[in-house]
């Protein structure tokens, strides 16, 4: 929760460990100005290599690359601007995480379990999310790309401003999910509920009354 | 500090209850409706529940204080006098508090009611109904939009990028994201 000591540096610290390899929340820098960078980067790699469950971490602006989080549990952590390249789990399971400007390339994210988590103005390139609960998620500006949503539930999330190219929200429960000003080329909403869904705040032109905009 | 939501099915409204986990003391936020889960933690964690924060004296966010007062001798924070019986604390305006060993901020921002409160702790915000993930939330007129969304721009946009925003309702988001993708509060609006 605290700032980084670097002056004029507004960004949240890492997590620092203790003598026994626990979180301790005061740490000092950010991962930019830290200056042990690839010491803490390997002390945060090791901690979620060596722990199932995971609670409270802040490993924002880290990569992390070719790693396997099958089984992993995330509750509390925030990952706001960090690369997930290649990552491979399947069953994992997040909580009140926060992954809002994190650039996904090329992961398999299979059957996940991701509730109450941001994505906001994530990037997706290659990912896919097959057989997923992603329920009360936030993916507002989102940009996926050639990604997958399919046999997923996304009830009650939020895809506002999200720009979605060549990625399928196949056979999904989109019930109370918001699509507000998406952008969509080539996306694919085949067997899902989108009924229940909700893609426009406006409601039709017609019903929208004269000179909407500009009243304020 | 440790935050654990919980989401109320009846009005899908988000209660969060936060702990000092040091000085075994918690605050909770929007008591929308006490389940078993709520008082489970509060006497299993062994902890003494503090205080109960209100955004606003709407009933989705209110209703489970009758039943917190019946069990637990706790303080009511809320900018509505009539909302929180004797003892409570009435807010006015920006102010900070200490509670259960944190401080904690608070910001007023009318407009989805008039009691409309926003609290800080740490580096989250509680919005209640003010701003949501990608929205704002809902107003009566244009006035009270207008109002709205000056109150988020001057007091929560003001707020560092990485600034979690837990809302009364929906999913979490960050001041970051808000700023860039909330659709209520583009500049389209003067």
């Amino acid at each position: 929760m605290n700032l980084c000591k670097c002056p004029g540096c507004m960004k949240s610290v890492l997590s620092d460990f203790d003598d026994n390899g626990e979180i301790r929340e005061n740490g000092e820098y950010c991962f930019t100005h830290h200056p042990k960078k690839n010491e803490i980067a390997v002390k945060i790699y090791n901690y979620i290599y060596t722990h199932d469950k995971i609670v409270g971490l802040n490993a924002s602006g880290m990569t992390f690359s070719g790693i396997d989080l099958t089984d992993k549990k995330f509750y509390g952590c925030n990952f706001q601007h960090c690369f997930f390249i290649g990552i491979k789990a399947k069953n994992l399971r997040s909580r009140v995480c926060s992954f809002d400007f994190a650039l996904f390339t090329d992961c398999n994210l299979l059957n996940s379990n991701i509730q109450y988590a941001s994505f906001a103005g994530a990037k997706f390139i290659h990912v896919l999310f097959t057989g997923s609960d992603m329920i009360h998620d936030n993916f507002s500006g989102l940009s996926a790309l050639q990604s997958s949503f399919d046999d997923s539930d996304l009830y009650n999330s939020r895809f506002i401003q999200a720009n979605l190219v060549d990625t399928s929200f196949r056979n999904c429960n989109v019930k109370k999910t918001i699509f507000y000003e998406i952008q969509q080329t080539n996306v694919s909403f085949k067997l899902s509920n989108t009924k229940e869904a909700v893609f426009d705040k406006a409601g039709s032109q017609l019903f929208q009354g004269i000179d909407n905009e500009g009243i304020l | 500090m440790k935050i654990y939501f919980h989401l109320n099915l009846e009005s899908f409204s988000n209660c969060y209850f936060v702990v000092n986990e040091l000085a075994k003391q918690a605050l909770i936020i929007d008591p929308g409706k006490i389940n078993e889960q709520i008082i489970k933690q509060v006497e299993e964690g062994d902890l003494t529940l503090v205080a109960a924060l209100i955004t606003h004296n709407h009933a989705s966010h209110t209703n489970g204080l009758k039943t917190l007062k019946k069990i637990y001798d706790i303080d009511v924070y809320a900018a509505d006098a009539e909302l929180a019986e004797q003892p409570s604390h009435v807010l006015k305006g920006d102010g900070t508090l200490s509670l259960a060993g944190m401080n904690v901020s608070f910001y007023s921002v009318p407009g989805h009611s008039a009691d409309s409160i926003v609290f800080k702790i740490g580096n989250v915000l509680f919005t209640g109904d003010t701003l949501e993930a990608g929205i704002i939330g809902t107003t009566n007129n244009n006035y009270a939009k207008k109002t709205l969304v000056s109150g988020i721009r001057t007091k929560l946009y003001a707020q560092q990028d990485d600034t979690i925003v837990m809302p009364g309702h929906g999913p979490m988001s960050s001041i970051g994201a808000e700023r860039m993708f909330n659709i209520d509060t583009e500049t389209k609006i003067s």
